[in-house]
């Protein structure tokens, strides 16, 4: 069948592409490392398709309008900022893209995950493939994202401007770092829960974004317990019983429901953390995304350190 | 002999209630030693943090266990009497599956000023889908089997509704996972309050309703004789059974396998009388799951995540249902009667032109017609348009080739096995090629389909060779072979839902491939399993004549000369060969494989041969439909082929049981 396969596409480069054949071989191709060996691209990527919100704002952040975006209404709730620019397509959701939208956006570059591997070769046969992991147990998500972040920057040509945001990033860490340090206290170590229900929650660990760019910042994370693929550990309350001394911050969104039922249990109001009036609230960050997200989760992370406690 | 019989339940009694006592002092033991055990119930001390997140945490934990277990049980006692069957249960009827469903809209869709109907929502939902099984299995005389397998397809189609929902919201998916997979963690006394009451009203007015029920027990016609208004208690009974599931299910997410195995595990012990048997079950079903709920606590925080009691407990009871198979003494049924029973809802040479039409023409919309949200859309010609044909051309293919199989597997299963309602995933290889995969995948991080598909069809194999063995001695009875795949195929399905709590990132791919999706695949693949499915057909038609023997009953047959068994065995094996080959190409939901075979029977291909080929007109044209819709009913979004045609499958086995009334 790859034969087939193969033959059609000679075809239709006969009919349509004889023109643009001689543009391939003038300029040095781009290298890249991904999961699936090198990458090379005859030149920049302009038309970039992203299925992952994380490459998503990446793109975004280095002043790329991605052409097409999956599951953009979900972005708009979970992941806020970078705002989507308009005129991008709609390609559905992130575990399955719409490859006919995909196709009409007319891509040039197409930035994917291994989570989603198996259609690593549909997607290839429509755009070259940049196949990017962000999440790797053993590593730690920021790295990773940084990682990604001076990939996508060399395949859209804008290393420059890839490195400049990156020395911002470092720059504006180091100073929100300062600030919270001043603001928490000396000694007082963080951590960033999830409420899963109102008996469940998640620790970040040191592995996760938010404990990576915590790390980075150097704000000192209390948690330093068994985490699972995701970069947390989840349990009962017991499990932040032995940070309890330190200061907590959880995340959104949260049904205000499991926010009411939560702080109203006697072993959230037993936690020193919830007597010594050292619980704060952070907006929406999307805790999976690039360094874009990372940025963003610092600069909340501070300000509503800064604003004081929750209630 | 009666003698020890009667013993047996008591003394497996004491020994629970013993176990429970050690698992209550093990739990207490560190406020035991400085006597503070009553303290610790009553009042602890909210200055130290153990005793407040025993009194907080373990104590309701072990009060809800024993309270969801009781519940479950009792409902179970409930079921199993009056629909007169050891197999039925919330789990197993349907039930539970509706009410996690409801919940499962209710909860991502629902706003927040619609709270307080969230209770009623699920008690619908539980009741909705009881209902559905009864009448898909209705007008057969209810016989055991037919009861299990209607709700075994009511179960697979909620179960792949819930997961559809939280495909499309998937930053959801950790939370609504956990709840689903059952999770009796607690903070506070909140969902005791909660369950407490509601189980206690459902157990007095059960229990109220349990000498009436002891008269049902006998049979409808000796009840009605003895004035009990039959169908008003069935009801009534039945109704409060749902509501004990929908209020345990509604707090601690799906806990199964209570339900069935404990109130059948105390008739095989000898309890027979229905009061007997329900004092009994609550009071072994609360010690059963407080005893699961402890093993599983010791394995909590490993890997830093939790173990699912639910999920759990489905791998500790369901070793159980092959037990009381082997105990059981489940009857064929009427199903010879019922295959001349079935009226003709169209006639056989309509539906071949129509089928036929609608093949030539489906070909053509699936490849040139599609939608792109603001209405329909002809392919026009562009340099794009050879690669669009292709991708469309390749899904529509595999999910048709998929159908064919699914079909020949299907007719090969329901004629052997005499049960028109039987279907590959009944046989549990659907459900161990998946889980291969799966494990493969999440775990050992295999991510070529390739090597993917390799190991599923060595799961798939296994899985068949396990059902040989537990079926050796029930040679002359192949309905005993479906029943013990439903309970191989209960065993997988909670094992899946482990792994997926603990896959990881890829969660969201690998619940929509188990939904059957067609996203995924590519044309080599397809090439393979179309080839296989071709050989395997010819083979299957060219053995026509004894399959047609066989489907006539084992006694016949084998005055006629013919080695039934060894037959048998092999007409499954190709049945489940397909099956594993069509799980491996758009995953384990194949309610193809149940309809086109029964539809075509329906329509009066009798012979075998006219059977497979109908069939598999069917089942093609069923994908085929499925497929298109799927791609193209929410564009963008790609939905699961396999849900689509789920969908298909269960509207019509429910028309067909209305239009039967």
């Amino acid at each position: 069948m790859k034969t087939i396969r193969a033959a059609f596409r000679c075809l239709v480069l006969c009919i349509g592409l004889v023109a643009v054949n001689g543009t391939y071989a003038k300029a040095d191709p781009i290298r890249i490392e991904h999961e699936r060996g090198i990458l090379e691209l005859p030149a920049p990527a302009k038309r970039v398709a992203t299925i992952n919100w994380s490459f998503t704002e990446t793109v975004i952040e280095l002043g790329l309008s991605p052409v097409a975006v999956a599951d953009p209404q979900d972005y708009a709730d979970w992941v806020a900022e970078p705002k989507l620019p308009d005129g991008f397509v709609d390609l559905g959701q992130r575990s399955s893209p719409n490859l006919e939208a995909l196709r009409a956006a007319k891509p040039d570059l197409i930035i994917t995950i291994p989570d989603i591997g198996m259609s690593y070769e549909k997607l290839s046969e429509i755009a070259p493939v940049l196949e990017l992991k962000l999440f790797d147990e053993k590593r730690p998500a920021f790295e990773a994202a940084r990682d990604v972040f001076a990939k996508i920057a060399k395949a859209t040509g804008r290393e420059a401007e890839g490195q400049a945001y990156l020395a911002h990033v470092d720059a504006k860490l180091a100073e929100y770092g300062e600030r919270i340090r001043m603001a928490l206290g000396p000694d007082q170590k963080l951590n960033v829960i999830y409420f899963f229900d109102e008996s469940t929650i998640g620790i970040f660990g040191g592995t996760s974004l938010p404990g990576s760019v915590m790390a980075a910042m150097n704000v000192p994370m209390g948690f330093t317990g068994e985490v699972n693929k995701w970069g947390f550990a989840r349990g009962g309350l017991e499990l932040i019983a032995p940070y309890a001394e330190g200061s907590v911050v959880y995340t959104n969104p949260v049904p205000d429901t499991i926010l009411e039922k939560m702080f109203a249990s006697p072993m959230w109001k037993f936690m020193a953390f919830t007597r010594n009036n050292r619980v704060y609230e952070l907006p929406v960050v999307w805790m999976y995304g690039g360094v874009p997200s990372s940025l963003r989760f610092a600069r909340l992370l501070t300000e509503s350190i800064e604003n004081g406690p929750h209630r | 002999m009666t003698n020890t019989r009667s013993r047996l339940p008591a003394t497996f009694l004491i020994l629970l209630g013993l176990s429970c006592v050690g698992v209550l002092i093990t739990d207490f033991w560190p406020f035991l030693q400085k006597g503070l055990a009553g303290q610790v119930m009553f009042s602890p001390d909210e200055t130290d943090f153990d005793q407040i997140l025993f009194h907080y945490s373990i104590l309701p934990r072990l009060a809800m266990a024993f309270l969801c277990g009781a519940g479950l049980a009792l409902a179970g006692a409930a079921i199993q009497t009056v629909l007169r069957n050891p197999l039925a249960s919330p789990t197993t009827l349907g039930v539970g599956a509706g009410v996690e469903f409801a919940l499962t809209i209710f909860l991502l869709i629902a706003p927040a000023s619609m709270a307080l109907f969230q209770e009623a929502f699920a008690l619908a939902g539980g009741m909705i889908a009881l209902g559905a099984v009864y009448l898909i299995a209705s007008k057969r005389g209810n016989a055991t089997l037919w009861l299990i397998l209607a709700g075994m397809i009511v179960n697979l189609l909620l179960q792949s509704g819930s997961q559809i929902v939280l495909l499309f919201n998937e930053q959801y998916l950790q939370s609504i996972f956990m709840w689903g997979a059952g999770d009796l963690a607690q903070n506070g006394w909140e969902a005791t309050e909660f369950v407490l009451p509601r189980v206690i009203i459902g157990m007095i007015a059960v229990l109220a309703l349990s000498r009436p029920l002891d008269l049902l027990a006998l049979g409808d016609e000796t009840a009605s004789s003895l004035g009990a208004k039959v169908t008003t208690l069935r009801f009534l009974i039945l109704g409060f059974a749902v509501f004990i599931t929908a209020s345990v299910i509604s707090a601690a997410g799906m806990i199964g396998f209570v339900g069935l195995a404990v109130p059948a595990a105390l008739r095989i012990a000898g309890l027979t009388r229905s009061r007997d048997l329900m004092i009994c079950s609550v009071v072994t079903g609360g010690f059963v799951l407080v005893l699961i709920d402890f093993i599983v606590r010791q394995f909590n925080g490993l890997g830093g995540d939790v173990l699912p009691t639910g999920a759990a407990t489905a791998l500790f009871g369901a070793p159980f249902i092959i037990l009381i198979l082997r105990k059981a003494r489940i009857m064929p049924g009427t199903q010879s009667e019922d295959q001349h029973s079935d009226q003709e809802i169209v006639s056989k040479t309509r539906l071949t032109v129509i089928l036929g039409v609608t093949l030539v023409a489906g070909i053509f919309v699936s490849l040139f017609v599609s939608l792109d949200g603001n209405g329909l859309v002809f392919l026009g010609w562009n340099a794009d348009s050879l690669d669009i044909l292709l991708g469309r051309s390749e899904r529509s293919f595999a999910a048709m080739i998929c159908g064919a199989a699914l079909a020949v597997s299907g007719t090969l299963i329901q004629r052997v096995g005499r049960n028109p309602l039987a279907s590959p995933e009944i046989t549990g290889v659907s459900s161990a090629t998946a889980l291969a995969m799966i494990i493969a995948l999440a775990i050992f991080g295999f991510g070529q389909r390739a090597e993917l598909m390799m190991i599923g069809a060595a799961g798939g194999i296994i899985s068949l060779f396990v059902l040989l063995i537990l079926c050796r001695k029930f040679t002359h009875a192949p309905h005993y072979m479906l029943l013990n795949g439903l309970a191989l195929t209960a065993i997988l399905g909670a094992m899946v839902r482990i792994v997926l709590t603990r896959s990881g990132t890829q969660t969201s791919m690998l619940m929509s491939w188990l939904a059957g999706t067609t996203y995924f695949t590519n044309m080599d693949e397809v090439l393979i399993v179309a080839g296989v499915t071709a050989v395997l057909l010819v083979v299957a038609i060219a053995l026509r004549r004894p399959l047609e023997l066989a489907s006539l009953g084992t006694d016949q047959s084998v005055s006629l000369g013919l080695g039934i068994t060894g037959f048998q065995f092999a007409m499954m094996l190709l049945a489940a060969i397909l099956a594993a080959s069509a799980t491996l190409l758009v995953g384990p939901l194949s309610f193809v494989g149940l309809m086109a075979p029964h539809l075509a029977r329906v329509a009066g291909y009798r012979l075998a041969g006219g059977h497979l080929l109908g069939a598999v007109l069917i089942g093609v044209n069923v994908m085929m439909v499925a497929e298109w819709l799927a791609r193209n009913m929410i564009y963008p979004a790609q939905l699961p082929t396999g849900l689509i045609a789920a969908l298909i499958g269960t509207g019509y086995f429910l028309i067909l049981a209305v239009r039967k009334r």
